[in-house]
């Protein structure tokens, strides 16, 4: 379940800032809109693999349900990280790209 | 056009949201708690010790205990622990003395390792919470029909939110604290939002659950008045074989455990039922446990009593089925493990968290009006003393009945009674208290008195029993340990909220929107 927290915290921290308002907000400056695509579909893609890694890790059944709970929670946790701590919540997401390759080895 | 719907919307949000609220409130927060039902009656019956697991052991002793003290039963039901329910009940039903009649039951807890008996205190536990969840302490069948109309409401709330809520995607990361009324509705947008696809999943859930209550059409659409047909249909019990009236000895029953697992691919045995005992005619019928996502109603493998041969498997569920027993095992998360049960408690946290902050920002908005005047208009002040004694009063409650559980008398009679009543005394009490005090004052004792209470279970716990939480984490025992920590994390978290109200109380001259203590729950999780 790691790996999945860690997937879709950094697809939903990659998707919260391809919103020009919250880039601007925790970068400090607005998007290219190239930029905004790209981190749109880093977003995208990194909440995919999160939906194949809970289902590889825990089958159809437990998998859909691991990778909902782990999704509201992960959505949650930035939602409420973001206005008190958005350095916190910014190396959060760049430490779980990072940890990600690890637990993704664990997990196999 | 489109924006008049969207008004009519927002009206019927607001004011099911209104009338239904502190139901709905109560019922959340008391079927998130019975997420840890096993755990909560670990806590309040701490007697029953939890050891490590084994199965054919536990199982291997209950029959002998039943061969001893049970010999001429006709029926023998044997619950096996497990990893969140440690003890090993044993029941027996004596035969009727007439036909037709139902024998009397009698039921002991076993150790699960030496087979004793142990006696755990007199009290409901976990099950009060679940009991009450849909139930809500109404005689049979009125608090089922007032839950599941409390549970329509809230559906009706969820889709009338979602099509008020206007920007919801863009929208979906803000959450601006400190902004009094803004940031309370920004809460309920992100509770509300974040973890929509569980309120869905466990309103929706509910109705079905109630479904064969609520919709019994087409059961009689089909069954006629026949209904019990239809049960039988569904629920293939194990029916009771006429006695052979031949003495033969039971087999033992521990192999057949594993016997089970080969018929359930791995499946583990919940609970043995054994039909006339010590007879020729002797049946086994081992039933699941519900360790699976779609719940498979009355799962069972039935073998013959004397020579352990297998004799049916109940089918595998038709689709229908599947589909209802997938909504009931969701609902009930029966299978989950500790993590995925700890998220299922966090998201019905914020469930709790989402209809405590609409209830506020009801009554915040229209106190805005009201700043100047002394007094509250009476129907702003009646929703103000429901919120207080139905989100504070409540959390203090759920203490009193902890506290109840170690501070009353092991051998008092009728103690699980008292218990009960200790909760709803302290929950009247509280009613009585935010009637007597202004709102704000009301809030904030009520906080205290909650993060007091709170804070004094864990300590009380080891002034009064041996299982402190020194000793609950050097015996591993993680259900009680992770209670007393749990307590005390609420109790620390209520103290911040009652402190966070005062601050705010004594910088603000306006009058605020009050926080509710749930609230706030799922931003401390966050962390």
């Amino acid at each position: 379940m790691l790996l999945v927290l860690l997937l879709t915290y950094a697809g939903f921290t990659a998707l919260c800032l391809s919103m020009p308002r919250h880039h601007a907000e925790l970068l400090g400056a607005r998007p290219s809109t190239r930029r905004r695509q790209g981190l749109a579909l880093a977003g995208w893609l990194l909440l995919a693999l999160s939906l194949w890694a809970a289902v590889a890790a825990g089958g159809w059944s437990f998998g859909l349900v691991d990778w909902f709970a782990v999704l509201m929670l992960s959505a949650l946790a930035l939602v409420l990280l973001l206005p008190y701590r958005p350095r916190l919540a910014m190396a959060l997401a760049g430490l779980s790209l990072l940890a990600s390759p690890v637990a993704a080895w664990a997990q196999c | 056009m489109k924006e008049g719907f969207r008004q009519a919307m927002a009206w019927l949000h607001t004011w099911a949201g209104l009338v239904f609220g502190w139901l709905l409130f109560a019922i959340f927060l008391t079927g998130t708690l019975a997420y840890f039902k096993d755990e909560i009656s670990h806590w309040m019956q701490p007697e029953i010790a939890a050891h490590s697991l084994d199965s054919e052991a536990s199982l291997a002793l209950a029959q002998d205990y039943l061969q001893q003290h049970a010999a001429d039963a006709s029926r023998w039901l044997i619950d096996l622990p497990d990893a969140r329910d440690p003890g090993l009940t044993v029941r027996w039903q004596q035969a009727p003395g007439k036909p037709g009649e139902r024998g009397r039951f009698e039921s002991r807890t076993l150790d699960a390792q030496t087979g004793a008996e142990v006696q755990g205190r007199e009290s409901m536990g976990g099950e009060f919470f679940y009991r009450f969840h849909f139930q809500l302490q109404m005689p049979y069948p009125w608090g089922r029909w007032l839950a599941t109309l409390a549970a329509m409401v809230m559906f009706v709330a969820l889709i009338s939110g979602i099509i008020t809520h206007k920007k919801i995607f863009k929208d979906f990361f803000t959450f601006r604290p400190r902004k009094g009324q803004r940031s309370w509705l920004d809460g309920h947008n992100a509770v509300g939002v974040l973890v929509l696809p569980f309120h869905l999943m466990i309103t929706y859930s509910s109705l079905v659950i109630f479904m064969s209550m609520v919709m019994p059409a087409s059961i009689v659409a089909s069954y006629g008045s026949d209904v019990r047909k239809f049960y039988d249909e569904v629920f293939p019990a194990s029916k009771t074989p006429e006695r052979a009236d031949v003495a033969a000895p039971l087999t033992a029953m521990a192999p057949l455990l594993a016997k089970a697992s080969e018929q359930w691919a791995g499946g583990h045995t919940a609970r043995l039922s054994v039909s006339n005992p010590g007879d020729a005619s002797a049946t086994v019928v081992l039933s699941r446990a519900g360790d699976r996502v779609v719940h498979d109603f009355g799962r069972a493998v039935t073998f013959n009593g004397v020579t352990g041969q297998l004799l049916s498997s109940t089918p595998d569920q038709p689709v229908a089925m599947a589909v209802g027993g997938a909504f009931y095992g969701l609902h009930m998360g029966h299978f989950a493990g500790p993590l995925l049960r700890w998220l299922y408690f966090i998201c019905g946290l914020a469930g709790t968290a989402m209809i405590g902050t609409g209830l506020v920002i009801w009554l915040g908005k229209r106190q805005l009006k009201h700043v100047k005047s002394a007094a509250l208009p009476f129907e702003l002040r009646l929703v103000e003393v429901l919120n207080i004694a139905s989100m504070a009063g409540l959390v203090s409650a759920v203490a009193v009945f902890f506290l109840a559980n170690r501070l009353l008398p092991v051998s008092l009679a009728g103690r699980a009674d008292w218990e009960v009543n200790a909760f709803f005394i302290a929950w009247g009490l509280s009613v009585v208290h935010a009637v007597l005090r202004p709102g704000r004052k009301a809030w904030i004792e009520q906080l205290t008195l909650g993060a007091a209470l709170f804070i004094a279970v864990p300590l009380i716990n080891a002034l009064t029993t041996p299982w402190n939480l020194g000793a609950s984490l050097m015996q591993r025992d993680w259900a009680l340990a992770g209670f007393d920590l749990t307590c005390l994390a609420t109790g620390l978290f209520l103290g911040w909220a009652a402190r966070k109200m005062q601050r705010t109380g004594d910088s603000v001259s306006v009058r605020n929107a009050s926080p509710s203590p749930r609230s706030i729950t799922v931003e401390q999780g966050a962390n």
